[in-house]
Parts: C-alpha cells; structure tokens; sequence
C-alpha cells in the first residue's frame, strides 16, 4: 500500500510539471505570449517552483521549516499570478467588444468586491482555533482565495454566455482548468484544518496534485485540439462571371422579394 | 469533520460539476443561416414599433380617461417586452453564429464574423437595457421609458449583416 501511494504521489508531483512544461513550450511555439503574458510567465514560474520544491524535498535541504515556508512562499506568488491570468482572460475575451467590454470591467471589480466579502465572512464563521499553527494560517487564507478565484470563473462564463460570446478554444481551457483546480483546492484547503484519519490524510495529500493534474491535461489538450469550424464556407471565391456585381445584386433581390 | 467541512466540499463539487457542465453545453451547436432569417422573419418589426411609439401613446392619452390610459398603457407596455425579449434571444442566436463565423479560415469571412459579433453583442446589450427600462415602465405606467430607437437601428445592422454573409455563401455555392 506505502509502496503504490509512494509511487502514485511522485506520479502526480512529477508528471503534471512534465504536461506543464509541454504547455509552455507549445505556448512559446505558437507566439502566444504576446497574447497571453501572464499565462505563460505563469507556467513558466510553476514549472520553476517545483524544481525548486522537488530540490529541497529530495535534498538534505529538507529539514525543520525550510519546505513548507518556501511552499508558502512560492505558493503565495502563484496566487497572485493565478489572479492576473483571470484578468488576462477577461481582458482577451471582452476587449473586441465594445461596450460590453466597459460593462464587463465595471462587473468584474464589482464581483471582486462581492466574492471577497464572501471569503471575509466564510473565514470569520469558520476561524480555526489557533493562529500559531503557519499551515492554518495558511489554509484559512488558501480558502478564501479558493472562493474568490472560483466565483471569478464562474462569473466570467456566465457572463460571456450571457452574450453569447464564444471563447476561443484555448482560453475557455485555460479558464476550464484554473476552475476545477480552483474547486479541488476549496476542497483541500477547507479539510486541511480538519482532524483527519491517517488514511484520510494520505488521501488529502493526494488531491491538490491531482487536481492540478488534470487542469494541465486540459490546458494541453484545448491548446493542442483546434477550434470547430463549425461553419461550411472557407474560401469566397474570386470575382467572376455571376459572382461579381451581377452576382450580388440577384442575390440582393432575391433577399428583398 | 464538521458540518462546515462538508458545506465546503459540497460547494466545490457543485463548483466543479458547474464548470464541466459548462464544457459540454459547449458544444451546443450554433444555428445555421436559414435559422437566422427564420428568427429574422419571426419578429413583427411594425407592430414592435407601434406599441413603443410616442405618438400612437399621446394619442391614446388624448382619447382615453386617465386610468383606461394607464392601464392600456401598461399591457402595451408587457406586450413590447415580450417582443424585446425575443429580441434579446435573436441577439444572442446572431451572437453565437458569428462567432462561429469567426473561426473561418478566410480572413474576408472571419471578419465580417468579427463585425456580427461585435453588432450582436451590443445588440443583446442594448435589448437587456432596454428589458430592464421597458420593466419598470410595466410596473409603474406613470414612467414614460425612453424609446429604444438605438435598438432597432442595431437590430436593422445587425441583420444586415446577416444578410450581408447570405449573399456570400449564396454567391459561393453558385460559383462552386
């Protein structure tokens, strides 16, 4: 059992690193950092962060508090990045559109405000009993951050299906994944606190991993599968005999009749 | 573990589900060009531009006792909303079709694409304004809402637009 979980805990810290690391390349293949420069700073910082985690994990480096509060460290920057990505996409999918997009601008802070007054109030009704543990500190502040980062994702896809404004394959994947790795960390952060059994507790730690496992999947698989074309015409033709002016104006009376 | 915990994981499975569901309503299919006219076709224009016409209320006004008026005045007003709220659904029908068009290897057709949607969008906008002011109109009569001629001006783009892409797949299928 030790043996399988050891084997399974490796599997999900290594490979989603080695999925990321795919996505970011693929990410720099296709130019889309000009697009989507916090998204790519952001994988680039995360396959970064678990080097430097697995280092000292393996390493002799590891002992007393030096893992976690560098964990907490690292952590805290990727949460502040992960935020910016959120501000990424919105700015992408909105900014072709005008007046929607103040709309949208205005809504966003507003939401922002909202969902934090959320976490605040989650946070005051569930406080942990003592500060002095850094990990519920921790956990208190991961929990909030889980609430608003998912209430963010959540309102950005309503809101563009409010509109009917389709997004590009990629972002909706890159947003598909930011959510469910999101929830699975509400869940996490909220058990985290908790007294747990040992098998429990070994599950747990398998599960922010696995979240984030599958968040990396789909980012890789939304980049990689392209856009439906959903629609027949590919090519207009060239001018010609009937296509030309003729063409249009038959094909405008007939429209008018 | 406490009840609290377990409202936690409930929320984030609801979260998770929400976004999944999400990803496979996704794959909704858009309307094709014969739905768009048909939802084009569906829309009494003239009779949308009566029940909204200042005149044709001052002289209701002029004609009818003060609480005959009102309450006409509030079931014109009902009547004008259920034809913005078809409105608002054509908006969003137009707004997922060109944003489909959108994704069309030819730069001519991706950009009229670019230009339906932008139209679309802001035509869903300005029907949502105008569902929210035609509303309150309903509840109190006594309100006169400004006439949503914008509208209708977006509306009158936005289909010609439609139109527009029409006559170049027409055009396309004849050439080919």
């Amino acid at each position: 059992m030790t043996h399988w979980y050891n084997y399974l805990l490796f599997y999900l810290w290594i490979a989603p690193h080695l999925v990321l690391l795919a996505v970011a390349i693929f990410l720099l293949k296709q130019r889309l950092f000009s697009e989507f420069p916090m998204f790519v700073l952001y994988t680039w910082y995360e396959i970064a962060e678990f080097l430097l985690l697995f280092t000292i994990a393996i390493s002799r480096l590891n002992h007393g508090s030096w893992y976690l509060h560098t964990y907490l460290v690292t952590l805290a920057i990727s949460t502040a990045l992960r935020f910016g990505v959120i501000q990424e996409i919105f700015n992408h999918i909105f900014r072709e559109h005008g007046p929607v997009d103040a709309l949208a601008r205005t809504s966003l802070r507003w939401i922002t405000v909202a969902l934090l007054l959320v976490a605040v109030g989650c946070a005051i009704l569930t406080s942990p009993q003592s500060f002095g543990n850094l990990f519920a500190g921790a956990a208190w502040i991961g929990r909030g951050i889980a609430i608003i980062q998912c209430g963010l994702l959540l309102f950005l896809f309503l809101f563009s299906s409010l509109f009917g404004i389709a997004l590009q394959s990629y972002v909706f994947g890159i947003a598909l994944g930011f959510g469910i790795l999101s929830s699975v960390e509400l869940v996490q952060w909220a058990l985290s606190t908790t007294d747990l059994s040992p098998s429990m507790a070994r599950a747990l730690n398998l599960l922010p991993t696995a979240g984030y496992h599958v968040a990396v999947v789909l980012w890789l698989a939304y980049l990689l599968v392209p856009a439906k074309q959903i629609l027949q015409p590919s090519i207009v033709p060239a001018e010609g005999p009937g296509v030309g002016i003729d063409g249009w104006n038959s094909e405008l009376e007939r429209f008018l009749q | 573990m406490t009840m609290t915990v377990y409202l936690y994981i409930c929320l984030a499975a609801l979260l998770a589900t929400t976004f999944v569901f999400l990803a496979l309503r996704r794959r909704k299919s858009v309307i094709g060009l014969d739905q768009a006219r048909s939802l084009m076709d569906s829309l009494d224009l003239a009779a949308f531009r009566n029940l909204i016409d200042p005149e044709e209320e001052a002289f209701l006004q002029s004609r009818l006792p003060t609480d005959q008026f009102r309450k006409i005045k509030r079931e014109r007003t009902w009547a004008a909303l259920a034809y913005v709220r078809d409105l608002s659904r054509i908006a969003l029908e137009f707004s997922r079709f060109a944003h489909a068009v959108q994704t069309s290897s030819d730069p001519r057709l991706a950009e009229l694409g670019r230009q339906m949607a932008y139209g679309a969008v802001s035509l869903r906008l300005l029907a949502l304004q105008a569902t929210g002011r035609l509303f309150v109109a309903a509840t109190f009569p006594a309100l006169s809402p400004r006439r949503p001629d914008s509208l209708l001006d977006q509306y009158a783009r936005s289909t010609g637009l439609v139109m527009r892409y029409g006559m170049l797949e027409s055009a396309q299928k004849r050439a080919a």
